[in-house]
């Protein structure tokens, strides 16, 4: 087993370059007020620039409200990460705490709290959270990223759960119990500390798929709310005229592409470098 | 040399032990009633195969069972005037690694992979002795150079995969000796180590035990490490006692059956031979032991007084006792006949 920082000077070139790409599309999202060439909420001319298509002026065409794309896919990349990695946060923080507690415990206590899971499981996430952001008229991002956190820590917990099972057992924590070692020093010291190489990978995983969520609500119309832009609402504004404005679903739809390409290659190769100890 | 043992305490003093681990509607009576002492500074050696429940035994004596197993009321563990059976939660952990503690079979998973070997045996010092983080380092270093690993100070920022498999027994057994207990426990020390490394480590035991004069508990299936590191010998079967000598009166007149197939299986070099000796059939279920002798089935010298009687620890001699009733009648040994289940096997 490895520490999540000798894992990253354990992963692989493609996730080298992966991680590149990542950092150079996050440090783009942070400076996005240097970097756009235009305010992305901006509708200079509603009649006469509206609906163009990519040229130097605007690389990425513009909007039905003669909003610039490439603006508003800079500053949706701000949106759309920050939200795939505060969700995982708090996906995270639940699902750590509530698959620890239940494999530590064990018994009755496990079981109950398993069959709870279980139940959480066989809900479709997509189909729960459209039935809850759709009660909602207009969502602040902050009630999005909570809702999306909170649907997310069910399968995480469950390896969480698998791993403190598995290491319960592990002779060094009988070792350490022979030592004198408290309950609360076992899992703040043993425990807890050879969780991380799987947490990190399942963290990487889920900020992925929590974008692909986001940009498929804001899609729908019921996740990012305008005139905030994200790639999901992006997409979102060009749908009804898919065909003829091609560039409004090709970019954001490629950035997102690209980006939860970039974090499944570096999530496979921390889980290739932790199970290579 | 007149014997001490007698007039003085015993440090651990085992009366009864019973372990069981209830499974549903089975129990498995893995430790069966077992009684024995062990003075201070003296090597006790624990020996018998797999599932005799000499592991379960030392776990026992830290209280490390987990459910479904158990220690059953009326067991007693005294150690140090205290109980070790009935003793509080926070009492037994600073008996564990403090008084008592344990030497592990795999020096591999013994150790925390994710932290350094220097912490981890910090970690104990942090725990008992309540030092600072930095007095506890030094502690450690120090403790790792009493076993013998060369720098130590370099060692010690290592982690658990850096170092070979002696080196991490070493550093188990600075561990155990952080605090220099009263007691060491060795469950296999040396199982899991080369041949050569063995020894190493043996000396290093018994060395350090000389210069702390502190007691072991060595629980082992190695002969070999019986005879080279204790002075007195107990022999397991099936959850129980079956024989207990001075380690010399062992190895020239085992009395038990058990004992002397345990004897008569060791490769003997001069001895010219093909294949090493067995004893036949295999230890019975800890769920349902026979009635009378556990070991009969396997016995070359059983009789109908072996099915009906389970018997008792008789004295064969000075500190000699043998779970045997070839104590009363001792004739048969003459008069050996395959064991029941070679018996058996033929007859199916």
């Amino acid at each position: 087993m490895l520490t999540p920082i000798r894992g990253f000077a354990a992963l692989s070139g493609a996730a080298r370059v992966a991680l590149a790409v990542l950092a150079a599309i996050a440090i783009v999202a942070a400076f996005a007020p240097l970097v756009a060439p235009y305010d992305p909420a901006a509708q200079p001319d509603i009649v006469g620039a509206k609906n163009l298509p990519p040229s130097a002026q605007h690389p990425f065409g513009t909007d039905p409200y003669s909003r610039d794309v490439l603006s508003r896919v800079i500053y949706g990349a701000r949106l759309s990460l920050a939200i795939g990695f505060l969700a995982t946060m708090v996906s995270l923080t639940l699902g750590v705490a509530y698959g620890a507690v239940a494999g530590y415990a064990g018994g009755f206590v496990d079981a109950l709290m398993m069959r709870i899971l279980d139940a959480l499981l066989a809900i479709p996430r997509l189909l729960l959270l459209i039935a809850i952001l759709a009660a909602w008229t207009r969502l602040s991002v902050g009630a999005l990223v909570l809702f999306l956190g909170l649907t997310g820590w069910f399968g995480l917990s469950r390896i969480v759960r698998g791993q403190v099972l598995a290491l319960t057992e592990a002779e060094f924590i009988t070792s350490a119990r022979a030592l004198g070692a408290s309950r609360r020093r076992i899992l703040a010291r043993h425990l807890l500390p050879n969780l991380i190489s799987p947490i990190a990978v399942a963290a990487t995983l889920g900020v992925a798929h929590v974008i692909v969520l986001e940009v498929g609500l804001s899609y729908l119309g019921i996740g990012v709310a305008q005139p905030e832009a994200s790639w999901g609402n992006i997409i979102h504004d060009g749908s009804d005229q898919v065909a003829t404005l091609w560039w409004m679903s090709l970019f954001p739809g490629l950035l997102m592409v690209l980006t939860v390409m970039m974090l499944n290659i570096v999530g496979e190769s921390l889980r290739d470098a932790y199970d290579r100890r | 040399m007149t014997d001490v043992k007698t007039t003085t305490e015993p440090l651990l003093s085992i009366r009864d032990l019973r372990t069981y681990f209830h499974m549903g509607s089975v129990t498995a009576r893995s430790v069966d009633g077992v009684s024995f002492d062990v003075g201070a500074g003296e090597t006790v050696g624990i020996v018998g195969e797999s599932g005799c429940g000499k592991s379960v035994t030392a776990l026992s004596i830290l209280r490390l069972i987990q459910p479904p197993g158990r220690i059953e009321p009326g067991s007693v563990i005294a150690f140090e005037g205290k109980d070790l059976v009935t003793l509080g939660d926070e009492e037994i952990r600073n008996v564990r690694g403090n008084r008592i503690s344990m030497i592990f079979q795999e020096p591999m998973s013994a150790l925390n992979p994710v932290f350094t070997v220097g912490d981890q045996v910090a970690e104990v010092a942090r725990i008992h002795a309540g030092v600072s983080r930095k007095e506890a380092w030094n502690r450690a270093v120090e403790a790792l150079s009493l076993t013998g690993i060369p720098a130590p100070g370099d060692r010690a920022k290592q982690y658990p995969h850096q170092l070979s498999g002696g080196m991490r027994q070493r550093v188990l057994i600075a561990m155990a000796l952080m605090m220099k207990p009263a007691l060491v426990i060795a469950d296999e020390p040396t199982t899991a180590l080369d041949v050569t490394i063995q020894a190493q480590i043996l000396d290093l035991l018994v060395g350090l035990q000389k210069q702390f004069g502190t007691s072991i508990l060595m629980i082992t299936h190695d002969l070999g490490v019986i005879a080279e590191t204790t002075s007195r010998v107990i022999v397991m079967y099936a959850g129980e006692i079956v024989e207990q000598a001075a380690v010399d009166e062992l190895f020239a007149k085992p009395h038990h059956p058990y004992t002397e197939g345990l004897m008569f299986a060791m490769p003997h070099i001069g001895r010219d031979q093909e294949r090493l000796n067995v004893i036949p059939g295999t230890v019975p279920a800890p769920t349902a032991w026979p009635v009378g002798c556990r070991f009969r089935e396997r016995c070359p010298y059983s009789w109908d007084l072996c099915e009906r009687e389970h018997p008792p620890l008789y004295q064969i001699g000075a500190g000699h006792i043998s779970r045997c009733h070839l104590a009363i009648e001792p004739e048969r040994r003459n008069h050996p006949h395959p064991p029941l289940v070679v018996q058996e096997g033929a007859a199916a």
